[in-house]
């Protein structure tokens, strides 16, 4: 990894340059909440943001999303090439693009996500947990890759982390507004992160997590929420990892069609539906259950679906917390 | 190339097997493609109503045959309008998809073929494939339908129960609803009709489960019962093979419909099916 330092002053310059780069969104507050939205200002910018409501995953997979144009009976692919900045991405929300990358990018590559993957610059940001993050417990409260650059915050500045060519391209043409790294830059930076480490409040024991909720199938634990849960599909569409989605062919005039996907939620009673009326899941239970496999599957090559961002949690009108629903299917099998 | 693109194929022939299904015969109007379009039985397309959905059907026919042919049940909104085409029309085909029945791995085996209802549509491709390559010991099939007027591929069926073991193709035929027609059929073949549900056909028939594969296909109900004839017959969990089916929207794992298992073991019936032993089933969770 290479490191340099922007010092606090050349920020303002720094996030114009990045124009360059194409359009800038950023976390910008709305009332009590944040959103991901273009930025032509510095000042608009909310830093210390917690979370955004919908993640970054909106500009990858599109809550509705053109796919092809019906034209005198042939579809053309409807393209959007389009360089744009992520600026103030949070860790955990990097980890959900990496997982999302795990299914849009594996064979056959998605189209339409992998052309705005490589038109992404994603720029990262060092955060405080609040009461609802519980990466650290599951490794993504640090990102080493899936970035261009990464900011951690520093008492005059940021040390900015480069993780890739685009990213060492950005600091080698516009070296002036960047310095060497000092030894006491580097205590900021350690005592910043040991300062966070202790700052999370919620831990997820994932300890055999895999196989006791597989053993749990059963669970009462399952019943009591899934009676509490109002199935609204709130907790998927805020999930950085969900991507289930519908397609469905919308005529916009006489002679046009757009074949368009938007996000779909395990949670509808439709999802599992098929032709003749039968339905796969067709309960609350079901549906509150598979969703908490589909978070919690254990893939040894990438870790869980869940990235500990707490938007679940947060969004949750039942108020219903991921982490004791898990804690909760464990005590009770053990 | 884009996946979710779908190539241009004209139906070539309509026929009517049932008063609710019916059999297409369609050809790519691209030549490149018809020529180099193969598949394996137990795969499926994704057939594309432009403008108005699109809907995942098994291939019928068997690779050895050209050209491809797909039996649609007219069930609902896309496959009510797809009963509406004409010869000479056009629709949209984009796959193959799926990972289809392990065949070569059979080969030199009996294949049992257990078809419920509409499971005969991917059955019929391992059916013929089996008897055009002539790689298989011999082929059971046993097939279970609500009536006579339901029986699909009626002609294929009768045609083999009179000459198939000349084909080395063992066939019998279970009903559920007595018509003049079935009575009439199960005095032609006392041995092979019978009034029943298709597990009844097990009844006297013989396999040497060591060598022997069986290949199961129908409503959801079936496959519990099937299984467990199989099973008690000394049967292998992992030589038992069924296709499955789900909602499905992608076809190539990405829009998360089709998705089962739990957190210990998650598979896609598009990507890693339709086809899946029955040891798959004791591994995964909510696949059958
Ligand atoms: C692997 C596979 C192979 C199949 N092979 C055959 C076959 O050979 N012959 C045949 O007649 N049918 C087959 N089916 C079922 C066929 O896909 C459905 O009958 C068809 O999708 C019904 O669409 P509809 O619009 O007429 O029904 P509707 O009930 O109006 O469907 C509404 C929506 O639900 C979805 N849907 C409903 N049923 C299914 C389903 N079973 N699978 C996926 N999506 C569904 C569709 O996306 C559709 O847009 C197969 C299904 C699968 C998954
Ligand atoms: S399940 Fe909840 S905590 Fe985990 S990644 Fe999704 S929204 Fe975040
Ligand atoms: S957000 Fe809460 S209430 Fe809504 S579906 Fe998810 S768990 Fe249920
Ligand atoms: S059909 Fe989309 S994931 Fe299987």
């Amino acid at each position: 990894m290479r490191y340099v330092k922007l010092p606090a002053e050349n920020f303002s310059t720094f996030f114009e340059t990045l124009k360059q780069l194409g359009k800038i969104y950023g976390p910008v507050k709305h009332n009590s909440t944040y959103t991901f939205i273009q930025v032509d200002n510095v000042k608009e910018l909310s830093l210390d943001y917690t979370r955004t409501i919908l993640p970054p995953k909106k500009f990858f997979v599109k809550p509705r999303d053109e796919l092809f144009k019906l034209k005198r009976e042939k579809w053309e692919e409807v393209k959007d090439g389009e360089s744009f900045v992520l600026f103030g991405v949070h860790s955990c929300d990097i980890h959900g693009l990496k997982i999302l990358d795990k299914v849009y990018l594996r064979d056959p590559p998605d189209p339409y996500y992998k052309s705005r993957r490589e038109n992404a610059f994603i720029v990262g940001i060092s955060c405080m947990p609040d009461e609802y993050c519980f990466c650290k417990s599951l490794g993504t409260d640090f990102a080493m890759d899936g970035f261009d650059l990464f900011l951690h915050k520093l008492p005059d500045g940021w040390l900015v982390r480069v993780g890739s060519v685009k990213g060492h391209e950005v600091v080698w043409e516009n070296q002036e507004l960047f310095e060497e790294v000092t030894e006491e830059d580097l205590r900021h930076f350690k005592e910043f992160e040991e300062k966070r480490a202790k700052a999370f409040k919620r831990s997820l024991n994932k300890e055999g997590l895999a196989d006791i909720l597989d053993l749990a199938f059963n669970s009462q634990v399952w019943k009591k929420y899934a009676e509490k849960c109002l199935g609204c599909g709130n907790c998927t569409l805020v999930c950085p990892t969900c991507r289930c989605y519908e397609v469905c062919d919308n005529w916009i005039r006489a002679y046009e069609v757009v074949r368009e996907r938007r996000y779909d939620s395990c949670f509808m009673p439709t999802h599992g539906l098929v032709a003749g009326g039968h339905n796969f899941r067709p309960t609350r239970l079901d549906r509150f259950r598979h969703r908490y496999y589909c978070k919690s599957y254990f893939d040894p090559s990438a870790g869980f679906n869940c990235v500990g961002c707490g938007r679940c949690d947060e969004f949750c009108p039942a108020k219903i917390e991921h982490v004791r629903v898990l804690e909760e299917v464990r005590e009770e099998l053990l | 190339m884009n996946p979710y693109q779908s190539y241009d194929a004209k139906i070539i022939e309509i026929r009517e097997l049932t008063s609710r299904e019916k059999l297409f015969t369609l050809r790519f109007t691209d030549r490149e493609v018809e020529e180099s379009f193969t598949f394996k039985p137990g795969q499926f397309v994704v057939v594309d109503l432009r403008g108005y959905g699109e809907f995942p059907i098994s291939l019928c026919s068997p690779p050895t045959r050209k050209p491809i042919q797909l039996c649609i049940r007219r069930t609902g909104r896309l496959t009510r309008f797809i009963h509406k085409f004409s010869e000479g029309e056009s629709i949209g085909i984009r796959g193959p998809y799926g990972n289809g029945f392990p065949l070569e791995k059979m080969e030199g085996a009996n294949l049992i073929l257990v078809a419920g209802g509409l499971g005969m549509a991917p059955l019929r491709s391992v059916l013929w494939y089996a008897i055009d390559t002539g790689k298989f010991e011999k082929i059971y099939l046993f097939y279970g339908t609500k009536s006579y007027e339901d029986i699909l591929f009626r002609d294929e069926i009768i045609y083999l129960l009179k000459h198939g073991e000349k084909l080395n193709c063992h066939v019998k035929l279970a009903y559920e609803v007595e018509t003049p027609s079935c009575i009439y059929l199960e005095k032609g073949f006392s041995e092979k009709v019978c009034k029943g549900v298709v597990t009844d056909l097990f009844r006297g028939e013989e396999f040497d489960v060591n060598n022997s594969y069986a290949l199961i296909c129908g409503p959801p109900v079936m496959y519990k019962f099937v299984i467990r004839e199989l099973l008690d017959r000394g049967l292998s969990p992992g030589r038992i093979y069924m296709t499955l089916e789900r909602r499905m929207k992608c076809g190539i794992g990405k829009c998360g419909h089709c998705v089962v298992g739990t957190s210990v073991s998650m598979k896609y019936i598009c990507k890693d099916g339709p086809v899946f032993t029955y040891w798959d089933a004791l591994s995964t969770r909510g696949l059958i």
